[in-house]
């Protein structure tokens, strides 16, 4: 019968192919209401030749000999492909897409399509992504989907974090787990965002507890390209652009820190014929570039994908780059009509120049502590004179940051191989069987050279200073790590009258092992071609390395039921299985249940107008976290204790010490969230969107709980353990507006917020958590304790500046007692809390934390005729960062910022919000929390895609030319770099040495032949 | 009928896989990679007595603890008349200026870090008790390696109830958290009293199986240190008949002398020597310094002024003019205890014993710096030289300590001859004996032979002078009552939810 077919329609095309051109007439209309249809785009298939609707709907157009089909595509109705035949008048009728709700979404181990879904997903398209000149597709989404906070640093070669409503657990463990083609993974680094078709987020615990004890922090699914089949596509991508930092602090000039400086120690600088910029010195304008080459085709057998992805970004900081390589190669065969084999697979060459710390040994050479010098650094010493560099160590004992930066060489390569391969079973109508085996390998090479150099006139304009190298170091260390994971599935589908059942069941196992192996060796020459570990000095070599290994075994089921496409029920249990934890805790089950109703589908709203789609639901589920380090609960000696029981003489007897109390009841962090949300479509679909409430409680909650140091030997002072319970509770909103205006004009306009209210609920034991070590005189500046968000700032609340004397000693207690005896007028007044007549740890208040109240984004989309224009715009509001790097100042010859200079309390200027000019050393204080909100334009992008008439000449099938900036604007109250800083909850949002935030001009070609 | 074999071969597939990933649970037990558990070290208990002496060397003094390292030179000279804060001025100003200057409070980092050090090493002394009762142990071995710990239990004790007063008594290894957060032990101070208690039985434990210190290795503690450490505890407790007849029997032990150069005592030829009893040791391990970080490179003399020299150090801990002024004329203990930094306007500069020169004033931050903290690039090996934090030995117990206690307990009981054992110390150091010598003799001879040895503060409370030592030297700051002990750190007192008690007037 199907061979009969085939024929025939082989037939019927040929037999089109033989007629002469002819004129096509008809009309398009409404499928529903029987409208026309103005404005419908028809286009001959498999060719640009093409025509709109008229006023009345009406169309005329020309087919040349093999053309046979014709396409009618309009904004808001399902694309409709028509075989003309020997037609000559063709009517068309189309239906409305409700095609948002109609998207089919990755959910783990499976698809489904979006109206389906009974919890809260959200995603976003690759091209979306792809239009942003950053590193990662994590970073590209930001602001794109509610409920999803990404903090970024911008720095090349760092990875974004990532927080799905909220934080939940104190311990470091907080970032999203990532699933690429199923290969499950904590880094995309190595993924070219050209190579992603979407990222779907799994944002509740229903649709996460799939993954169950990997869901907690939320599931990241990337779906890369597959060929299709069809003729060959070639398409080249490419973005070059100009890149610098786009909020610079303002430090005093010369003058200006003379002036500072004479006031602070009664001792005035050197006089100095300099006046150094020292971020003038040490950062740059930095181009930008990528290049992404992609064939791809395939018959109706077999499709191939080949994806070549070249980036190369230059750090605003001076010698700091980081260059990658893509490959991936994507493949489908059907072996036959039961049987198909896929592979997905992507090699990924990266190589980060000076962006690293140099390794763990060393002090110099990361941008962090250039950050630092830089800031510090007084502006009346050269930065480099005639080659020699200004001496700013033997002046104030901070590093020359240019130096920083010259006297080593870090070099970071990675190798890494990541994909997965499968085999489809399809026996029957009902049962699919697939069994993928999913594998990342990972090698990285870093490599640290220090150059030896002296503090004297050859490298200095004036010799003296503790910067100085006085042998070179060479340190290498080399980490392989390869992980597997194997799923194995079996999916029943059936459709009973209006009953539609899936049932999924699967099993999977996981392995994860690492080795690391670390030389180092000095008086290494400084020619490049030298810097092996063979070359230097054999006394002072010293090497080291280590491990790692976890499994993990999980078993799953799924089962979709859905009754006359109205009622939805979906229910999940996963049971996992981890190595990491103790043998009593090792295996969990993790259940969910997530109902919807779809309304609209009900009769009772089928005679209205409003809503075009309606759906409720409802869900619960529970995921757990088991992110702790493999010997969290395994009692170790620390090998390599020494003692020099034989003088210094001869070589130490190596001892072992037991230094770390562990918890041997380690068990699973447990996460149950409630969700319920309603989605909609009004006004022809034309708005559509979403209302979500969440409460999620996190209980056993893994946290570093301090230790009396009493209790025993400790190095640390802190035991891993699960002792607290976190709530985030929170609302997310999303709406998107589509319309188009007429033939020439349409746009859409987005936005969603995300409202998140995070609570420490109990700290099981009592004791709050103390976070935020600066150092200097300040301390902590974090506790997490109960009824006040993970990492909330704690320091001392300052009301005023004293202006007298007389003010300091009339500064009393209750009981008369001289509060701060010893302060001056122009130092801070703090308020005494527990009114002891002294001003300690006990008077420290709550003043806010990093984590915001709200946060969100807006996207604007606009097409006229051939141009494309889109905007998008993120921001956080509510939350406060710490100026941990103005806090950590301790010596009266470091630089200051310029508004100080200007705003401090003086006899003439008797401000109460700015002490007098100090040395430092000052306490923790609210004077250093301020406003963390901020609001970016985070993409502007403006594109023209070239005629086809004028394309159709030059053999190219498309051809988009466009300009587009990232962070071109930010709105900030916070006076230091950048409001974004990426850190572990309990110390994140201080500003020690964060890299700035980066501005990206750059303009780009898309090309398909 | 094909269909049917089909589906057969799917399920039996699927099957078959599901089987294969869930083979067993053994699957699931993955050994800690690099990890060595106590159950996989044979050596175990021999290691982990090494690892506790390892652990005197702690030197993170602004983090995790601090046994002799900065801050353990900061609150036992630094804070005595001894010595200044020293470097620039608002150099460290906190946490050390404010040890200086009395104007320490309850969140001073290195009282916390002294706390925490010590506990640090009390802790794996008791780990290390605990493992030697295993039975594979010889017991000979035993109970010498036992009287070890003990001696070095014992001896942090003495350091924390000087330091803090009564301490909590942590003298086993809690079985379990629930056991370490009720057994006050761990949870609450205990007297004075009781905390020496446990220190006099710790010792006597160890003078009753440690060997003498010619059958002992270099290094060990041995029964002449627990003797002569039992003694100075004694002292502090004014129970002098005990001080008199032990250190008496270390004297006749014979084992021990004044070596002829007083000022060779501090140099890497001076240890382990005839005069030493016990001290903290230092060298090389795996090509690199194995020291206190943190004890040298602050202590060295710092780059000022015109600078233009590779510097030895931070220059802090800098002997006061109270402490030279302390010398009489002729004593040769006052070149060999400071480096006095040339500010003559001529421009030598200083030239020590190995030939290095320091320059003169005005390209040298400080006047005065620790000749006892010096290390020799030229003359003395260290595995990496270039490095200002250099192995240091640091004597903790030596023998002219012993002759001087001798003499103040014959003084107080009226036995033996205090005059002679006084003048074997003043001879060495050049000076003519003295006879019918008084309490205040030997006090003055302890202040300038014991100078900058890191026992100065803790003598002039025990003298129960400390108040008017401190106002003479100009530290107006102290307060009688309070600054004799250091704050109880706030972060301790408030894990231990206030069951710790601050000292008074904090």
């Amino acid at each position: 019968m199907r061979r009969i077919l085939t024929v025939f329609i082989a037939l019927l095309t040929l037999s089109s192919a033989l007629a002469q051109t002819k004129t096509v007439k008809g009309k398009v209309t409404d499928a529903e209401t029987g409208e026309t249809l103005p404005g419908v785009n028809v286009i001959v298939s498999g060719t640009t030749k093409g025509t709109t609707t008229d006023m009345d709907g009406g169309f005329s157009i020309d087919l040349g000999a093999n053309e046979t089909s014709l396409s009618f595509t309009f904004v808001g109705y399902k694309t409709n492909t028509v075989l003309v035949g020997d037609r000559t008048v063709v009517d068309v009728k189309l239906e409305t897409d409700v095609q948002i709700l109609e998207d089919v979404v990755v959910v783990g181990y499976g698809v489904q399509k979006k109206s389906d879904i009974t919890g809260a997903t959200g995603s976003v398209k690759g091209e979306e992504l792809m239009r942003q000149p950053v590193l990662t597709a994590t970073q590209a989404m930001q602001g794109k989907i509610a409920g999803v906070q990404i903090i970024s640093s911008g720095q090349p070669g760092s990875s974004p974090q990532v927080r799905i409503r909220g934080v939940g657990t104190t311990f470091s463990g907080t970032n999203a787990l990532y699933v690429v083609d199923g290969v499950l993974t904590d880094d995309i680094s190595n993924i070219n965002t050209a190579d992603i078709v979407d990222m779907n987020v799994l944002k509740d615990a229903s649709s996460a507890a799939i993954y169950g004890s990997r869901g907690a922090n939320g599931v990241i699914i990337i779906t890369t390209r597959k060929g299709t089949s069809g003729k060959l596509k070639i398409s080249y991508n490419n973005n070059i652009g100009i890149r610098q930092a786009a909020n610079l602090v303002q430090m005093a000039n010369a003058a200006e820190y003379s002036n500072y400086v004479q006031a602070a120690t009664g001792d005035a600088p050197p006089a100095s014929l300099y006046n150094t910029d020292w971020y003038g010195a040490i950062l740059r304008n930095a181009i930008e570039q990528s290049h992404n080459i992609s064939l791809s085709g395939g018959t109706d057998k077999s499709t191939f994908l080949l994806n070549v992805g070249y980036l190369n970004d230059q750090g605003i900081v001076i010698d700091n780059t980081f260059k990658r390589l893509t490959i991936r190669m994507n493949d489908e065969y059907k072996i036959n009509n039961i049987l198909k084999f896929g592979l997905q697979s992507s090699y990924s060459n990266s190589v980060n120049q000076n962006g690293f710390n140099n390794l763990d040994i060393d002090a110099y050479g990361n941008i962090g502590s250039v950050y630092n010098d830089a800031y510090r650094s007084a502006p009346t010493i050269p930065s480099v004179v005639d080659g020699k560099y200004g001496n700013t160590s033997a002046y104030q004992n901070v590093g020359n940051p240019v130096l920083d930066i010259k006297d080593n060489d870090i070099n970071v390569k990675e190798n890494r191989l990541q994909g997965s391969t499968y085999l489809e079973l399809k026996p029957t109508t009902w049962l699919t069987v697939k069994s993928s085996i999913g594998a990342d390998w990972r090698n990285s090479l870093n490599r640290g050279y220090n150059y030896q150099f002296n503090n004297d006139n050859t490298t200095f304009v004036i010799s003296g200073g503790n910067q100085y190298s006085s042998r070179s170091n060479l340190a290498v260390k080399n980490t392989q790590s390869f992980r597997w994971v194997w799923d194995n599935t079996a999916t029943f589908s059936k459709k009973i009258d209006k009953s539609d059942f899936t049932f999924l069941i699967g099993a999977t196992a996981e392995k994860f092992n690492l080795t690391s192996f670390s030389a180092n060796r000095k008086d290494v020459p400084a020619d490049q071609n030298l810097w092996y570990i063979g070359v230097g000095d054999a006394n002072s070599s010293q090497n080291d390395g280590g491990g790692d290994a976890w499994a993990r075994n999980s078993y799953l089921a799924r089962l979709n039921y859905s009754y006359d496409g109205k009622y939805l029920i979906t229910a999940t249990i996963r049971r996992d299985g981890s190595s990491r934890l103790p043998s009593q805790n090792r295996w969990q089950s993790y259940p969910s249940v997530g109902v919807a109703w779809i309304l609209s589908k009900e009769g009772f709203l089928q005679n209205q107008n409003l809503f075009d789609f309606l759906k409720i639901r409802a869900s619960y589920g529970q995921v757990g976290n088991d992110q702790v380090s493999t010997n969290a609960y395994t009692n170790t000696v620390t090998q390599n204790k020494p003692y020099a029981f034989n003088g210094s003489v001869s070589p130490a007897v190596n001892g072992v010490q037991i230094d770390q109390i562990k918890d041997p009841n380690l068990t699973w962090e447990r996460t149950g969230e409630y969700d319920l949300a309603v989605e909609f479509a009004l006004l022809q679909s034309k708005l559509t969107g979403e209302v979500n409430y969440y409460d999620k409680k996190i209980e056993n909650s893994l946290i570093n709980k301090p230790l009396l140091t009493t209790w025993g030997y400790d190095l640390d002072h802190l035991i891993l353990t699960n002792a607290a319970s976190i709530q985030n509770k929170g609302l997310e909103v999303l709406l998107n507006w589509k319309d188009q205006i007429n033939e020439n004009w349409s746009y859409t306009i987005g936005a969603n917020v995300t409202f998140n209210k995070n609570n420490v609920v109990a700290l099981n034991g009592g004791e709050a958590i103390r976070g935020g070590g600066i150092g200097a005189a300040q301390g902590f500046t974090t506790l997490t304790d109960n009824g006040h968000p993970v990492g909330s700032f704690y320091v001392l609340k300052t009301i005023g500046v004293f202006n007298s004397s007389q003010e300091v000693i009339d500064y009393k207690n209750q009981d008369g007692t001289t509060i701060q005896p010893t302060a001056k007028p122009g130092d801070f007044k703090y308020f005494d809390k527990d009114d002891n007549g002294k001003i300690d740890d006990n008077d420290r208040v709550f003043a806010g934390s990093y984590q915001p109240v709200a946060y969100y984004g807006i996207n604007i989309g606009v097409n006229y005729k051939k141009f494309d224009f889109s905007l998008s715009i993120y921001g956080n509001a509510g939350n406060k960062v710490y100026n941990g790097k103005k806090a950590v100042r301790v010596s009266g010859t470091d630089n200051i910022e310029k508004d100080l200079v200007y705003n401090r309390w003086t006899n003439a200027n008797h401000t109460q919000s700015e002490p007098s000019a100090n040395t430092g050393n000052q306490l923790a204080s609210d004077y250093y929390v301020e406003s963390g909100s901020f609001v970016r334009i985070n993409n502007i992008t403006l594109g023209y895609t070239l005629p086809a008439s004028v394309l159709q000449r030059i053999k190219i099938s498309s051809l988009r030319v466009y300009v587009t900036s990232q962070n071109l604007f930010t709105y900030k109250k916070y006076s230091g770099f950048t409001a974004e800083l990426p850190g572990d909850p309990l110390n994140s949002g201080i500003e020690l040495s964060a890299y700035p935030t980066t501005r990206t001009i750059s303009a780009g070609l898309n090309i398909g032949f | 009928m094909k269909r049917t074999f089909l589906i057969r071969q799917a399920l039996l597939y699927s099957l078959l896989s599901f089987f294969t990933v869930s083979c067993s649970d053994s699957f699931l037990d993955v050994p800690v990679q690099g990890g060595v558990t106590p159950a996989s070290d044979p050596g175990l208990p021999l290691r982990l007595v090494t690892g506790v002496y390892s652990s005197l060397l702690q030197g993170d003094s602004w983090g995790n603890g601090d046994v002799h390292s900065f801050a353990f030179v900061s609150v036992t000279s630094i804070m005595s008349d001894d010595a200044d804060k020293g470097s620039t001025g608002s150099d460290q100003a906190v946490p050390v200026g404010d040890i200086d200057n009395f104007t320490l409070t309850s969140t001073n980092k290195f009282c916390e870090s002294l706390w925490n050090g010590h506990y640090n090493s009390i802790g794996a002394a008791n780990i290390a008790l605990e493992v030697l009762n295993d039975p594979s142990v010889d017991p000979e071995q035993r109970d010498i390696l036992m009287g070890e710990m003990r001696f070095i239990r014992g001896y942090l004790y003495f350091n924390l109830v000087r330091m803090f007063g009564g301490v909590p008594l942590a003298l086993r290894v809690p079985i379990n958290a629930e056991d370490a957060k009720t057994d006050p032990a761990f949870n609450v101070r205990a007297d004075t009293t009781a905390v020496y208690n446990s220190i006099a039985e710790d010792l006597q434990f160890a003078i009753d199986r440690l060997p003498l210190k010619a059958q002992a290795i270099k290094g060990h503690a041995t029964k002449g240190a627990a003797q002569a450490l039992l003694a100075k505890v004694c002292m502090y407790r004014g129970q002098w008949n005990k001080v008199f007849s032990l250190t008496d029997q270390v004297i006749s032990s014979n084992q021990y002398s004044l070596l002829d150069d007083y000022a060779t005592v501090w140099r890497q030829a001076g240890d382990n020597s005839n005069e030493s009893l016990f001290e903290i040791q230092t060298g090389e391990f795996n090509n690199s310094n194995l020291n206190i970080s943190n004890y040298t490179a602050p202590q060295g003399p710092r780059s000022g002024g015109k600078g233009g020299w590779n510097d030895l150090g931070w220059g802090f801990n800098d002997p006061s003019l109270s402490l030279i002024n302390a010398y009489e004329p002729t004593d040769l203990r006052k070149e060999a205890t400071i480096i006095f930094i040339d500010n003559s306007g001529t421009h030598k500069g200083t030239v020590l014993w190995d030939g290095f020169r320091v320059p003169s004033s005005d390209s040298v931050q400080n006047l005065y710096y620790n000749y006892k903290a010096y290390t020799s690039e030229a003359k003395e090996k260290y595995a990496n030289p270039t490095d200002k934090d250099r192995p240091k030995n640091i004597k903790i117990l030596r023998y002219a300590d012993v002759l001087l206690m001798y003499a103040e307990a014959a003084l107080h009981t009226g036995l033996g001859d205090a005059d002679a054992k006084l003048n074997l110390v003043r001879d060495r150091a050049g000076l003519s004996p003295k006879s019918g010598i008084t309490i205040d003799d030997v006090w003055q001879e302890r202040h300038v032979e014991l100078a900058m040895e890191h026992d100065r503060f803790w003598d002039i409370v025990r003298q129960g002078r400390a108040a008017q030592v401190m106002h003479d030297s100009g530290k107006a700051n102290f307060e009688e009552g309070k600054h004799e002990l250091l704050p109880i750190p706030n972060s301790q007192i408030l894990l231990s939810n206030n069951q710790l008690e601050q000292n008074p007037n904090y």
